[in-house]
């Protein structure tokens, strides 16, 4: 019955795609409701996919022979632990809705049928790329999901659109060659592409590769590393972030589905292969780097965009940062529990951002700006002393209260004493917010906000501690990851000196600012922050960069064309 | 005895068909008509008698390709006095080629010799003074008849480096591959999209005969050569704009690859064999496909002057889309399936070989794609008047797509003995500082 169960999730989605693409159109967009029903099954089978195997434990269904080399080029089979349920049940559950949301939002589309077909096309896709039981299958299906991300595009007649997805089909090529040479390098070492068996080969045989001579690199960093990269590309992580504020005229549904579950494709990634991840602490510290740069540039290009799309766009590149950056600290499970958390809150701002804008189209004072500030006198020192103390001091002794309370082993690991620092950053900054927007910075206001912070952290924290469990029943895995992912001591008291250093000042610099103190800051700084300004803005210039070496790129070919006396003359 | 027999019934078989077929050159119909079934009696016969031959070491999946690729190739042409001479000497090219895959020794030299003489006298007859460089290619495909001429007088080594001087041209490695692409763009009808896959398959199906004959260094050009030719096609197909160009140099940027990989590793492996053939064929599906497009806006229609078919032309969009992306090597189709094959089965190979042949993998997402898209999508013409696959083009090419889809999931188990995983990755390890 398991097995059965399994498969029927694809299978329903499958259907859902053949019964929107195949057959006369029926009146009243029936055969396009009728669709809606195979995917509701296919949630409903998720969720109950996601009982049993929390009951009974991991499914294991494959359709070929692991000792065949013959059948090593399309190895179907399907293994379902909890991590796979869990995205499984994402999936399907956005998918659903993204597709009742669709069918209405498409309604008067002359393609609309061949969009919904393809929109569960591509839920069927990620379903059996989540669920795969093996290294191959699974990226047989992620290069499906770059080709499908090309067609989801949809309107092909619009040169943007067009530009646009195929900048978004060749940026994720690049990390599909990356990914695909990992699996080379991985079935070279360790002969096996099942996952089990390599986690267990890799930890089993350590080899060394020599890049040149003198120069040596672990195998399962060499390995970790490629596969990495082909995370990068799906989960749009700098520099390769490119195509996704690319891909602004996809259908905004198209959007939804986008950054609440094809995007987390990277973070299931590693996820998936953690015992391997967590053999090689070069390629966490690279996905730290790569994670933190990430989410501070696309949280700064968020700022200053216009646009409603292309500001969601970044915010979801930052937050992807976010999340790889977990993953650079051994956080796996909270990684997966950040991105079911922001699929779903991403999901549902995509979802109605149509209607601010049609909102704004018919109101001109939409969206509302509150202009009361400027004409309120400045704080007082007393709110301004009570919100430094409430929005700085207090959030952190809430979170280490909290993590007294949770028994998280705080002082175990740095991670997550960084990932605490971050918290803590992060709540202090909505807190300030919030207190700068409103001009209410009463005590009754800040006890409000922090009785919430209180509320909001221990419900997070624990859910998150709770979901670890689930994912890592064993506390020593969970612990090794974290271990494998440690900084070097200078580096780490580096960075929490900085974090605090820069909350601080911040601080500081608001506090002066806000009491109409100019604020004296070295004129390097000054400048800096004017010439950041349109940098971010035009996102790095990173478009046009693209641009120029394409060009460049197809000048030097047309040249060598040239050059060589042949065909093409 | 009977071993001995059956190479010459596979290529009897066709070039009677293309007798039949010229006994009735009053009227077209009746040509295309014995032509088709001359193609798939030969395709019978290939499935009733393979039993009796040696099956060699790289598999017999070229000898299923050749009389489908010849059925679908004529199939998908549209009906015409002009296009007689091409549908019979498909089936000529189609016996030959039968005979030079089957035959063993003096009699698969003959039957190799006899076809290229065909193609040199076809390209002969259909040289025009605006293509000048197709002499170049008439050169080449005389070096490989020569080639095979010495092999059959001198001894080793001589003899290997001149089969492997015939393999070159055949299954094309820079610097010979002229004759390829000659035959690809100036031979007339639908004979590219046969010869297309013909050349290579027999090509690569004569190089195990020659690879452990062949002395290292010997190789080692043709590791360099491969290597060189993959990128140097890969930048060839990205510059091109005429569709016949594009496949040509895109197809023999694979065929490197495949190249490079048998030289590698010393022998022709079946993973190697589903490679070219699967190419082959992706690469006659688009020649196919281009076909199309040259029947209903003339032949020498400019690609950049057509857009948006795919809402106007669905059948054919969504054929084409297939196509584009088995032969850019995506899954599940066959050329993926062929080339992750080899590399995951080839242990031998350097670091940088690998580099660069990803390279090569990867840029088909550019040109396959550039063209698909140029002729698919963008702004539809409403100048142009669009009439959709006929019944014919359709089946033609829903059949190159149904097998190549069934080359990537049905695997080499179909056309070559199972090797066991755990000894090469016990080999694997072996070498796991890797060559550089």
């Amino acid at each position: 019955m398991l097995p059965s169960l399994t498969l029927s999730v694809p299978l329903f989605l499958l259907l859902a795609s053949g019964i929107a693409m195949f057959g006369v159109d029926l009146p009243r967009f029936r055969r396009e409701k009728l669709a809606a029903f195979p995917v509701g099954l296919a949630f409903l089978g998720s969720l109950l996919t996601l009982y049993l195997v929390t009951e009974q434990g991991p499914i294991v269904i494959r359709f070929y022979n692991t000792d065949s080399a013959a059948s090593l080029i399309i190895p179907l089979g399907f293994y379902v632990d909890r991590l796979s349920v869990v995205m499984m049940t994402l999936i399907t559950a956005v998918s659903m809705l993204i597709y009742i949301y669709s069918t209405t939002y498409m309604y008067q589309d002359g393609h609309a049928r061949r969009y919904l077909s393809l929109i569960c096309l591509t839920d069927f896709v990620l379903i059996c790329m989540v669920s795969s039981s093996n290294l191959m299958m699974l990226f047989l299906f992620w290069q499906l999901l770059s080709y499908l991300l090309y067609l989801l595009a949809h309107n092909h007649t619009h040169a943007g659109t067009l530009a646009g997805a195929f900048k978004t089909f060749t940026i994720l090529r690049i990390a599909d060659t990356a990914f695909l040479a990992g699996i080379v390098l991985a079935f070279q070492l360790y002969g096996t592409l099942e996952f089990y068996d390599l986690f267990t080969r890799a930890a089993e045989m350590p080899v060394l590769l020599s890049l040149w001579p003198g120069v040596e690199v672990s195998g399962t960093t060499a390995v970790t590393f490629l596969l990495f990269i082909g995370a990068m590309g799906k989960s749009a992580q700098f520099p390769l972030h490119l195509w996704l504020p690319g891909s602004l005229f996809a259908p905004t549904p198209v959007h939804a589905m986008l950054h609440a579950g094809i995007i987390n494709a990277g973070g299931f990634l590693i996820n998936r292969l953690a015992p391997l991840f967590g053999m090689s602490s070069t390629t966490l510290h690279i996905a730290f780097v790569i994670g933190t740069l990430t989410a501070v540039l696309g949280a700064s290009m968020m700022l200053v965009q216009s646009d409603i799309k292309k500001t969601l766009g970044f915010s979801t590149i930052g937050q992807m940062g976010y999340m790889i950056m977990e993953c650079g600290l051994g956080a796996f499970s909270l990684a997966v529990f950040h991105l079911i958390a922001h699929g779903l809150f991403k999901g549902t701002v995509f979802l109605y951002c149509g209607n601010v804008i049609h909102k704004t189209r018919q109101d001109p004072h939409f969206p509302h700006t509150d202009h009361a500030i400027a004409d309120e006198p400045a704080f007082s020192r007393l709110t301004w002393s009570t919100g430094f103390a409430t929005t700085l001091f207090i959030p952190l002794l809430i979170l280490l209260v909290t993590h007294g309370v949770l028994r998280i082993p705080l002082l175990e690991s740095q991670g997550t004493v960084i990932i605490l620092f971050f918290i803590w950053i992060t709540s202090s900054q909505a807190i300030l917010t919030l207190t700068r927007l409103r001009a209410v910075a009463s005590w009754k206001v800040s006890a409000t906000m922090l009785v919430t912070l209180l509320f909001v952290v221990f419900t997070y924290l624990f859910a998150v501690e709770s979901f670890t469990a689930f994912l890592y029943p064993n506390p020593e895995e969970v612990a090794s990851y974290f271990k494998a992912a440690d900084l070097p001591d200078w580096l780490f008291d580096l960075l929490i000196l900085g974090a605090t250093g820069l909350t601080v000042l911040g601080w500081y610099y608001l506090y002066l600012r806000a009491h109409g103190h100019s604020v004296w800051t070295p004129p390097w700084i000054e400048g800096l922050r004017i010439r950041l300004y349109p940098l971010l803005m035009n996102r790095l210039y990173a478009d046009e960069s693209y641009r120029a070496i394409g060009l460049s790129a197809k000048q030097l070919i047309h040249r060598i064309d040239k050059l060589e006396r042949g065909w093409s003359r | 005895m009977m071993e001995a027999l059956v190479p010459w019934l596979l290529a009897t078989i066709p070039l009677a068909g293309a007798i039949m077929a010229f006994t009735s050159w009053e009227d077209p119909e009746r040509v295309k008509k014995t032509s088709m079934i001359g193609s798939i009696l030969s395709l019978v016969s290939v499935v009733g008698l393979a039993g009796f031959l040696t099956i060699p070491p790289n598999g017999c999946l070229s000898l299923y390709l050749l009389p489908l690729a010849a059925l679908t190739s004529i199939l998908s042409h549209p009906l015409g006095n002009d296009h007689r001479r091409s549908w019979i000497m498909t089936l000529v090219c189609l016996g030959f080629g039968m005979g030079a895959l089957t035959a063993h020794e003096l009699s698969g030299s003959f039957f190799l010799m006899m076809l290229l003489i065909t193609l040199i006298i076809l390209l002969y007859r259909h040289h025009t003074a605006l293509w000048p460089i197709s002499w170049w290619g008439v050169g080449l495909l005389i070096l490989g008849l020569v080639g095979m001429g010495i092999s059959m007088i001198a001894d080793p080594p001589a003899s290997s480096i001149a089969v492997l001087v015939t393999c070159a041209v055949l299954l094309p490695l820079v610097p010979l591959h002229v004759g390829y692409l000659t035959t690809v763009t100036r031979l007339p009808g639908n004979l590219p999209s046969f010869v297309v896959v013909l050349l290579p398959v027999i090509g690569f199906q004569r190089l195990p005969q020659i690879l452990a004959t062949i002395p290292e260094d010997a190789l080692g050009i043709v590791r360099i050569l491969a290597l060189l030719g993959a990128l140097y096609a890969a930048v060839k197909a990205l510059a091109q704009w005429r569709v016949r160009l594009v496949l040509g140099y895109g197809s023999l940027s694979f065929f490197s690859i495949a190249w490079w990989f048998a030289a590698t590793t010393g022998f022709a492996t079946p993973q190697g064999t589903l490679l070219v053939g699967a190419v082959s064929l992706a690469t006659s599906g688009l020649l196919i496909a281009w076909q199309v497009i040259r029947t209903r806006y003339r032949d020498d229609v400019d690609p950049q002057a057509i857009s948006g078919l795919a809402a106007a032309m669905p059948r054919f969009a969504v054929l084409l889309s297939l196509l584009g992306l088995a032969a850019m090597g995506i899954p599940p189709f066959g050329v993926f399936a062929g080339f992750m094959g080899l590399m995951l089965t080839s242990s031998q190979a350097s670091v940088f070989g690998l580099f660069l042949t990803l390279t090569a993998w990867l840029a088909a997402s550019w040109y396959i794609m550039q063209m698909v898209q140029q002729l698919l999508f963008g702004a539809s013409r409403p100048d142009l008047r669009h009439t959709d696959l006929l019944n014919p083009e359709l089946v033609s090419l829903a059949i190159v797509v149904v097998v190549l889809l069934a080359l990537g999931l049905v695997p080499s188990a179909l056309f070559a003995p199972e090797q066991p995983i755990l000894e090469q990755a016990a080999h694997a390890r072996e070498l796991s500082s890797w060559r550089n």
